[in-house]
């Protein structure tokens, strides 16, 4: 599954009103060319806390539901934070971890144990009540609603772990025309009108 | 009579409180137990409990994005172990929590492996180009709540010496 199919599927499939925390490097940039309208805000640096971040906007943020798009070398660098997300169970917490098993940004090495890692297993020990996995597009176009909202059931929080082509996603040629603080700033403006 | 430490954890969470913090983010050290139940105990307070103390400050930095105030309760090590994440919160997307930590290591710390955290805390939090002040008395714990309000776009880190929490002890 190629990336930008990945990031298209979750653009088909969320809701105007939720909200997008994207972790490093490929993952984050596939996200930004699907030009989604959803209010999205990017995590990095520091690398290994997105999740966290995503957390705490989530309590934060009861009413709107927050959407993490992470890469699996920023979670592998802190899995612990599973732990801590199961344990503050927020309802309105997602999470869908891209695996490419690699460090694209950093240049495409391999991340430890690559292709060994099972993170639907390591989230469900960890107490997630809902993981699943896609391998390919048709997979992920029946899972991110589920991830999102299972019929019948209360929202609850989950992992999706959706399996992406190794792409090269080097660096940008030019960071952009803004700072992460005046991206912070933006994007506190529009959550807070 | 009171449990030790009971007073002055209850300084510190009604601080909290007046400073309409709402979420408290914490990994334990044996002088904060005081203060973690009277946490657990607060209605108007979330406890989150961590794993690392970096996932407590992405957890403040959260909420701050979000316009809720929290706060980090932790030991000394987690600003040790939390450098990156504080550094990268304060100057990269400039967000402000407050971060409340015993000082172990100093003196009054009889313990010979807390020692080397006393030795480098605060030289690594001038590095860090982070703001703290260090608490020594119990009624400095008052001021936890003007720390929060100065916590706007940076985190500031309030060092509690034992002699704050346990004042009793002498």
């Amino acid at each position: 599954m190629r990336r930008a199919a990945a990031a298209a599927t979750f653009k088909k499939h969320l809701a105007p009103d939720d909200i997008v925390v994207c972790g490093l490097g490929s993952t984050r940039r596939a996200w930004a060319e699907a030009g989604a309208p959803q209010l999205t805000y990017n995590g990095s640096d520091p690398m290994g806390t997105a999740p966290a971040l995503a957390l705490g906007l989530a309590l934060a943020q009861p009413r709107r539901r927050i959407v993490l798009l992470e890469g699996d070398g920023d979670l592998t660098m802190n899995l612990g934070a599973l732990v801590t997300l199961a344990g503050a169970a927020p309802s309105n917490l997602r999470i869908a971890v891209f695996i490419n098993d690699r460090y694209e940004t950093g240049g495409g090495q391999p991340l430890p144990n690559a292709g060994r890692v099972s993170y639907t297993q390591i989230a469900g020990a960890a107490g997630f009540p809902w993981t699943g996995e896609a391998h390919d597009e048709a997979q992920l176009d029946k899972l991110v609603p589920a991830l999102l909202q299972r019929d019948g059931e209360p929202p609850s929080l989950g992992l999706l772990a959706l399996h992406v082509d190794p792409e090269a996603s080097p660096y940008p040629a030019d960071p952009g025309p803004t700072t992460q603080y005046q991206d912070r700033a933006a994007f506190q403006k529009r959550l807070h009108g | 009579m009171s449990e030790p430490g009971a007073a002055s954890a209850e300084r510190v969470v009604k601080a909290l409180v007046a400073a309409k913090v709402e979420v408290a983010a914490s990994l334990p050290d044996s002088w904060l137990a005081p203060v973690l139940a009277r946490i657990d105990a607060e209605p108007k307070i979330r406890h989150i409990r961590v794993g690392r103390e970096d996932d407590a400050v992405g957890i403040a930095a959260g909420c701050a994005l979000g316009g809720k105030r929290a706060a980090v309760v932790c030991q000394n090590a987690g600003v040790l172990l939390s450098a990156n994440a504080l550094a990268g919160y304060a100057h990269n997307h400039q967000l402000g929590f407050l971060v409340l930590a015993v000082y172990r290591g100093l003196e009054d710390d009889r313990f010979h492996y807390q020692k080397y955290k006393g030795l480098v805390t605060e030289g690594v939090l001038a590095g860090l180009r982070i703001p703290y002040r260090v608490l020594t008395r119990a009624d400095e714990l008052d001021t936890i709540a003007s720390a929060v309000d100065e916590a706007r776009e940076k985190p500031m880190v309030l060092l509690l010496r034992h002699s704050a929490l346990f004042p009793a002890a002498g």
